[in-house]
């Protein structure tokens, strides 16, 4: 059974952030999950999906994520209790629908669960999702450990019934996709009845319609709005959430929110006997703040440090309650992102915060090992571990389109570039995808971009337009922008790269797949109907037929006028379809190989680079890993000498 | 000669606006490609001395090497290039009466070469869709279905070199004078290579004074309502019709010369060779003959074919007219002079200093007297 | 509840994308969490899995959450999927007692595929690090892998030779247990064959040499 479904309380197990989000959404008697995969919050909505039918809950992958916001708005309209999942990025999307939905209000306990990605690790952007809970006037939770992820996520269901309103609970890639220990709680029985209940009086919040404004009326539901967030203010004051550890007046205090408790708390040790002289203040509600809470404890320090990912958040609206207080008292000094002593991009960890607090203390940290090993460590490391560059996979089909495409776009001749988009495809703006990308944005926008472009002949504008989406992103924005290129008679091309999945994230599906979130077979919408659908002159090829492919890449681009669409579909090589069957037995003819001999110039593996091919400095050949390769077969069809065999695997 | 690589090859003559598009550094290596007419290249390569940049029509050509390697003696200073002899020509009886423009002599000689074994493949353009393409062919009854001139500049020598990687190695080409060249440069083993083996037989050349690439080409057909792929053949009718005639399968239709030669690849500017010197024999238009061409015997080879193809009635030869060889040298000549003062001006020509290169090479002696 | 553990005690499991780093520290951490420890794992993983590094780092602790970040310099184990990556790591968290046991196989880098960049041969690792941490163990974790017809289980191997060091309380009995709820029941078998492996790799390595067997000097 699964760990999210134990009903054993009490239990205390090694949960990841996203595990423990999850199984406090179950604990708190949820109905309907909603989300669009983004890392890091793929695995809530991933783990809710494979308990579905044994919970009782309805789990969608949703095509984007103001879609996924509406389905769970709904959900609390008819009483339910919803949770809605997306990363940072996906708040931007679903923002229209939600700055309604606040405004109308919600019923159901709902829950709103952005994944921010400080540093960007598996981001094309880094951004910061809690200046929407401001702009929204909705409450926004932090959990700062494992336990209260999960306790955070049941409490938060309750918050948005008492005030009417969807609450917004923030996690970050290091809570989200780091584990810790939880205290399992327990699981209600029982099943809400779905009702939406419309009939009653237009602004009665139990039985009326649900609409989000009434024109040139903001004084009944803005007003009503911002008398929930006023609540919310008071419950906040007295939360268990926030709380203080350290001696009763320190000299620095330390104000942080989400996993930045925890650096922070490792930094303070760091520091030794000088630790002792800082306090933190964890804050777990962080909009709006409870402005009595936080007045008392500021009040015991003079050196106010504010630690957080990414933006100064915490910091900007603490400074502003402050400017309130001070009444001719002076001021105190306040260190952050604002001062410079912590800086407003990139993660926080233990080091930089320790480091920031020496500074504030004025103290110097003792060295943990000897500066002789770490000089010569990191000297030896320059030239033993060489950097790491992201790759495409072994056996993805994104190499293969890509060496046709760039192939095409240089025989093309014309300086036609791509307008690319946001999946694992992006790489192909560094050499493994031969850096074939020339812009890249958000979720549809390469589609958008090429439309755009497309309709620059008139200014004499003459290069080829390429667009490439992944099957996942087509459905999700590109859409749009497609039908708008088709209306406004845009000349490109746009290659949708249909790995059968939404890859990156590891293979949610989407609505061109015959299968659901919960597993369940669904009636897939095909790619190419939809484009034939809207008049777009479509073929599909496959991306490891590399002759095929370039050529009708080069058809493509030699017609002047009007927009194309050419489906490269094969599946991912990682796809639980694939993973592990190896198409094909691979290896080089070590005598057929002629290296530096021959005139390829090391093709194989200085520009088709695919992992599981490698120089044999030694034989000067080259080889093919087997316990990488994936047995795609392509590079058999690269290499001139035909030195590289493929066999039909067993 | 001075031979570089792929970079050199990029940057004095695919970005320099000289590569004529003859397909000599395609598909020998994966790095070179061809799309309607242009050659491009595909991903970067650092070799630093290669085939691509030793085959090249347009880089580093020493003219008299090339000459001495060919017909043993420096580059000739006769407006024609080196000959033996120059005949009027006609397809003979053995070939009957195809639909060939002027006199089938190309694809007469073809046959016979074909037929006689002395050749197991030719590459030469054919039409595919309307569009000129590269073909190999190794039937004699192939010829016929592709005689037709093209004007365009098409990759026949990237042809060639696939013709060699899938092993024939008696190959006979039918070729343009930069086709020529860079086939002329492929037999003489540039590179010194050890398991070199001269794959090419018999050159045919064919007299140019310009050609298309396919996107002009492909414009100024459709601009006038014609689909390209239904043209069936094009002409050049002999002076003073100034015009350019077009038989598609709806009829024949004539386009203005003077609009043609302005969309004429600006690579062709740079050629000094009208009659393709560096082929076996040289095949051309007999103006103001229909029906006839001129044939330029020009390697010992091209002269024993050639005799053996009139003895079996493959070809008919008769003595050219002084008149009309004195207008063949006349136009050789124009062309050349053009070419090399043109190329002089630029310091293409013998080209000294320390990374400095040349188109061509050539004794400064015959180059004054070429473009006195 | 092994007293005298170092609180936290720092574990980094550093690899390469693909190469089943992610499991092996939800099992190593489970496999601890049944011991009674308070874990808490961090990891990189998203992109970075398209041959990028990545790291868990794993804080072992009888009663508190640590950040999922490990300090510079405070790691107390290193084991390495990769060679390189265990160099990397080694540098920015290692010092010169932290025991130290890397996999031999090279996953090579793009760029050292391509040609730009070098990967030194292992022999050249092997000393390097050697001259760093004198106790520092390699083991030819995916060539035992390759043996067991499961390249991939070169991580298993790896989490069997930490075991044998007996720094941290990591029985088979509690490998079966974690190893049963990652891997499928058929593969469970092959799991438990890789522990095996690791374990008996790590006595042929140390009686091999002359130094001591682990643990050796621990940090305060």
């Amino acid at each position: 059974m699964s760990l999210l479904l134990k009903n054993k309380e009490g239990d205390k197990r090694l949960l990841m952030g996203n595990e423990a989000i999850a199984r406090g959404a179950i604990e708190a008697g949820l109905a309907v999950a909603t989300g669009y995969p983004g890392t890091p919050s793929s695995e809530i909505i991933e783990n809710l999906s494979r308990i579905s039918r044994q919970a009782g809950i309805y789990v969608e992958w949703s095509v984007n994520e103001k879609v996924a916001a509406e389905a769970a708005a709904a959900a609390s309209f008819a009483g339910l209790r919803s949770l809605c999942v997306m990363k940072q990025n996906g708040v931007n999307v679903a923002s229209d629908f939600l700055l309604h939905l606040a405004e109308s209000g919600t019923r159901g306990g709902m829950v709103l669960v952005p994944c921010d990605d400080p540093g960007a690790l598996s981001s094309v952007n880094e951004g910061d999702a809690r200046f929407f809970a401001r702009m929204l006037e909705v409450p926004l939770l932090e959990p700062g450990d494992f336990q209260e992820a999960k306790d955070m996520t049941r409490w938060a269901f309750a918050l948005s019934e008492e005030i009417r309103n969807f609450v917004v609970l923030r996690s970050v890639t290091r809570l989200s996709h780091a584990s810790g220990m939880v205290s399992l709680g327990k699981i209600p029985r029982g099943r809400t009845q779905a009702q939406f209940r419309h009939a009653g009086a237009l602004l009665d919040p139990e039985s009326g319609p649900m609409i989000s404004c009434l024109p040139g009326a903001p004084q009944f539901t803005h007003r009503r709005q911002q008398d929930k967030i006023r609540t919310a203010r008071e419950i906040f004051e007295t939360s268990p959430f926030n709380y203080y550890e350290g001696p009763r007046r320190p000299e620095v205090l330390i104000v942080a929110s989400s996993i930045c408790s925890l650096y922070s708390r490792e930094a303070i040790a760091m520091l030794g006997k000088a630790g002792k002289k800082c306090g933190l203040l964890k804050m777990g509600t962080t909009w709006p703040l409870p402005e009595k809470f936080l007045q008392k404890h500021l009040s015991s320090a003079e050196k106010i440090v504010f630690v957080e990912e990414v933006l100064p958040f915490l910091e900007e609206n603490v400074l502003m309650l402050a400017g309130r207080w001070t009444r001719g008292k002076g001021p105190k000094s306040y260190y952050g992102k604002n001062s410079g002593t912590l800086p407003s991009y990139g993660e926080m960890n233990p080091d930089l915060i320790a480091e920031a607090l020496g500074k504030v203390l004025a103290v110097r940290r003792r060295p943990v090992r000897p500066e002789s090993f770490a000089a010569k460590a990191g000297a030896f490391a320059d030239n033993a571990a060489p950097r790491r560059e992201l790759t495409f996979c072994p056996g993805c089909p994104h190499r293969a389109s890509f060496w046709s495409i760039h192939s095409a776009l240089k025989l093309d001749g014309r300086e036609g570039f791509v307008c690319g988009d946001i999946g694992c495809y992006t790489l192909a703006a560094f050499p493994t995808g031969f850096n074939s990308l020339r812009t890249v944005h958000s979720m549809g926008s390469g589609a958008g971009l090429a439309g755009g472009f497309g309709r620059l002949r008139a200014f004499g504008l003459r290069q080829p337009i390429l667009a490439v989406c992944g099957d996942s992103t087509f459905f999700h924005a590109a859409v749009p922008a497609l039908i708008n290129a088709v209306h406004h008679q845009a000349d490109l091309t746009m290659v949708i790269l249909d790995n059968r999945g939404t890859a990156m994230t590891g293979f949610q599906p989407h609505p061109g797949l015959p299968v659901n979130a919960m597993q369940e077979s669904a009636p897939p919408v095909e790619i190419e109907n939809i484009c034939r659908g809207i008049g777009v002159e479509t073929e599909i090829r496959d991306p490891f037929d590399l002759k095929g492919t370039r050529d009708a890449l080069l058809s493509f681009l030699e017609k002047k006028e009007g927009a194309r669409v050419l489906i490269l579909r094969q599946a991912c090589s990682l796809s639980p379809e694939k993973k592990k069957k190896n198409s094909f037995k691979v290896r080089v003819d070590e005598n057929a190989c002629r290296g530096e001999r021959c005139g390829c110039n090391r093709l194989c593996t200085r520009i088709f680079r695919c992992p599981g091919l490698y120089w044999d400095n030694r034989k000067q050949v080259a080889r093919i890993d087997d316990v990488v390769c994936a047995g795609c077969g392509v590079c058999a069809s690269i290499c001139p000498a035909g030195a590289i065999l493929k066999e039909d695997a067993v | 000669m001075n031979i570089f690589g792929p970079k050199e090859l990029m940057e004095d003559v695919i970005l320099a606006g000289r590569c004529t598009g003859c397909g000599a550094c395609v598909d020998i290596c994966p790095y070179f490609g061809s799309h309607m007419g242009k050659t491009a290249m595909l991903f970067p390569c650092t070799i630093a001395r290669g085939r691509c940049f030793a085959s090249c029509p347009r880089a580093e050509v020493d003219l008299d090497l090339l000459s001495e390697k060919t017909f043993g003696a420096p580059y000739a200073e006769v407006p024609v290039g080196s000959h033996r002899k120059i005949f009027v020509s006609r397809s003979g009886a053995r070939i009957g009466n195809a639909n060939y423009q002027a006199g089938g002599t190309v694809s007469a000689l073809l046959s016979f070469v074909l037929e006689k074994g002395i050749i197991d493949a030719a590459v030469l353009v054919d039409r595919q869709e309307g569009l000129p393409r590269p073909r190999r062919i190794t039937e004699p009854q192939e010829v016929l279905s592709c005689a037709s001139s093209s004007f365009a500049a098409v990759p026949v020598i990237s042809e060639l070199n696939r013709a060699v990687r899938d092993g024939y190695r008696r190959i006979g080409t039918v070729a343009t004078p930069c086709q020529a060249v860079a086939a002329a440069l492929i037999r003489i083993n540039p590179l010194n290579e050890d398991e070199f083996i001269n794959p090419l037989s018999f050159i045919i050349g064919l007299f140019c004074t310009w050609a298309l690439d396919l996107r002009s080409m492909t414009a100024l057909f459709s601009g006038r309502g014609l689909d390209l792929r239904s043209v069936i053949r094009c002409d050049v009718p002999p002076p003073p019709a100034e015009k350019f005639e077009i038989v598609t399968g709806g009829g024949k239709h004539d386009i203005p010369l003077q609009e043609v030669r302005d969309l004429t690849s600006p690579a062709c500017a740079w050629c000094p060779d009208m009659t393709s010197e560096f082929a076996d024999v040289s095949v051309g238009m007999l103006e103001g003959s229909a029906g006839k061409n001129i044939l330029i015997i020009r390697t010992p080879f091209g002269e024993e074919i050639a005799e053996k193809a009139r003895e079996e009635r493959y070809i008919v030869l008769d003595e050219i007219p002084p008149e009309q060889l004195r207008n063949l040298e006349r136009a050789a000549a124009a062309k050349k002079r053009r070419a090399l003062l043109k190329l002089k001006k630029e310091g293409l020509l013998n080209t000294a200093g320390k990374g400095k290169r040349a188109c061509f090479r050539l004794r400064p002696e015959i180059l004054e007297k070429l473009i006195g | 509840m092994k007293p005298g553990l170092k609180n936290p005690f720092n574990l980094i499991v550093t690899g390469v994308g693909g190469q089943g780093n992610v499991l092996a520290s939800r099992i190593l951490g489970n496999m601890l969490a049944l011991g009674g420890f308070q874990i808490t794992i961090g990891e990189t993983f998203g992109a970075s899995q398209r041959g990028g590094s990545v790291m868990s780092h794993i804080r072992i602790s009888p009663g508190s959450t640590w950040s999922p970040q490990i300090p510079k310099g405070c790691a107390d184990a290193i084991v390495a999927l990769e060679p390189a990556e265990g160099v990397r790591v080694l540098s920015d968290y290692g010092h010169d007692k932290v025991c130290f046991i890397s996999n031999t196989r090279p996953v090579y880098p793009a760029g050292v595929i391509a040609g730009g960049a070098v990967y030194p041969p292992i022999e050249e690792i092997r000393s390097g690090v050697l001259s760093l941490v004198p106790d520092a163990l390699f083991i030819d974790a995916t060539e035992e892998a390759i043996k067991l017809g499961r390249p991939i289980l070169g991580n298993i191997v790896m989490i069997g030779a930490l075991a044998a060091t007996r720094l941290l309380p990591l029985d088979r009995k509690k490998f079966r247990v974690a190893a049963d709820k990652f891997a499928g029941s058929d593969s469970l078998d092959y799991n438990l064959k890789a522990f095996d492996a690791g374990r008996r790799l790590f006595q042929t390595a140390m009686s091999r040499r002359s130094r001591p067997a682990y643990p050796v000097t621990r940090r305060s």
